[in-house]
């Protein structure tokens, strides 16, 4: 076995992963070559290491906090909700919101409105006229006013 | 052993589809711990681990009646943990050891020792504080096989299962990883 291919097999050596043949291959390598038997020692004891390295545990009550979440997450949102549906009320108050700025500016256009000291008088009865000229009321009242010169 | 736990993980899987309520919280039981280590060495701090590991057992609650049977359980729930954990780190705000919002002092205060030297529990520490400082600096991809295969034990074909590569792959990252990690240990011995 040439060394490139030893270096190759060390970390499946060490996790033993190798098949019988290739054990026995390496393994006869490694009493040859001390360059390669001194790479395997150091990934070797790089292995070592982790021997040492904590392992944590999931906190008291993990278990009965993964199963109330599954629960409060079923009830609020049914299935899976995708993204885009949890903003939908948002989303549908900003566009009436929108709809209503659009239709304002819109309607403002469609009356020429006076200035804003003249709105008060644009509405005042004052002005209100019940018999316009050519409507019945208004030709009454006008022939009654002839009939008053008369 | 493997055929046995095999066997058992198929039949807790038959009960919750058969809506057995008392089976997902055996398959919590059963992989909390596991899937929890994988989030805490991935993520670096407890909180987000905590988060993460509760995330993973909610979206295999919503996945179980898909699972096929022909992968293991515990492979599948890795999957999702690593996968999970990755999501994670994608985050703009996620702060993790790895950012050095926190420092060590929390790993080091809950490295559990049954051995009442205080030397020992020095050296014990100083050592995992090395492990997980070297741990850190290396790539993504390295440090999750690594984690993987030093940290939860899996082998080769499990790690090419959790992470949807081949075994090939496995191998040359793993050996690579591990010569990545013995030049991270080296710089940080000699800057000591």
């Amino acid at each position: 076995m040439r060394c490139k291919k030893a270096k190759e097999l060390i970390s499946p050596y060490i996790d033993g992963e190798l098949s019988e043949g290739e054990r026995e291959s390496f393994e006869s390598h490694m009493k040859d070559c001390g360059n390669c038997r001194s790479e395997f020692e150091e990934t070797r004891n790089v292995h070592n290491l982790f021997a040492g390295a904590e392992r944590f545990s999931a906190t008291y009550g993990f278990s009965t906090r993964v199963l109330a979440n599954l629960e409060t997450k079923t009830r609020r949102n049914g299935l899976f909700v995708p993204l885009f549906a949890r903003f939908a009320g948002v989303v549908a108050v900003l566009m009436i919101i929108g709809i209503g700025i659009v239709s304002g500016r819109f309607i403002g256009r469609s009356f020429s409105f006076q200035k804003p000291g003249n709105i008060a008088a644009f509405f005042s009865l004052d002005t209100f006229n019940a018999t316009p000229p050519d409507s019945v009321g208004g030709v009454y009242l006008a022939m009654t006013e002839v009939n008053n010169d008369k | 052993m493997v055929n046995a736990n095999k066997a058992d993980d198929l039949s807790l899987i038959k009960r919750f589809k058969a809506s057995d309520a008392s089976a997902f919280d055996e398959i919590i039981l059963k992989y909390q711990d596991r899937i929890y280590n994988v989030c805490r060495y991935m993520l670096g701090n407890a909180q987000d681990a905590e988060d993460a590991a509760q995330d993973t057992f909610i979206k295999a609650y919503r996945n179980l009646r898909n699972f096929r049977p022909d992968s293991s359980l515990y492979t599948w729930l890795y999957r999702i943990a690593v996968n999970t954990c990755l999501d994670y780190k994608k985050r703009p705000f996620f702060a993790s050891i790895y950012r050095g919002a926190r420092g060590d002092d929390e790993v080091m205060n809950e490295l559990p020792s049954d051995d009442p030297s205080p030397e020992r529990i020095y050296e014990s520490k100083q050592t995992c504080h090395v492990l997980r400082m070297s741990l850190k600096q290396l790539s993504e991809k390295f440090r999750t096989v690594l984690i993987l295969k030093e940290i939860e034990g899996l082998s080769y074909e499990e790690i090419a299962e959790v992470l949807d590569i081949s075994i090939g792959i496995v191998k040359s990252r793993i050996s690579r990883a591990r010569e990545e990690l013995k030049q991270q240990l080296k710089k940080f011995m000699e800057q000591k």
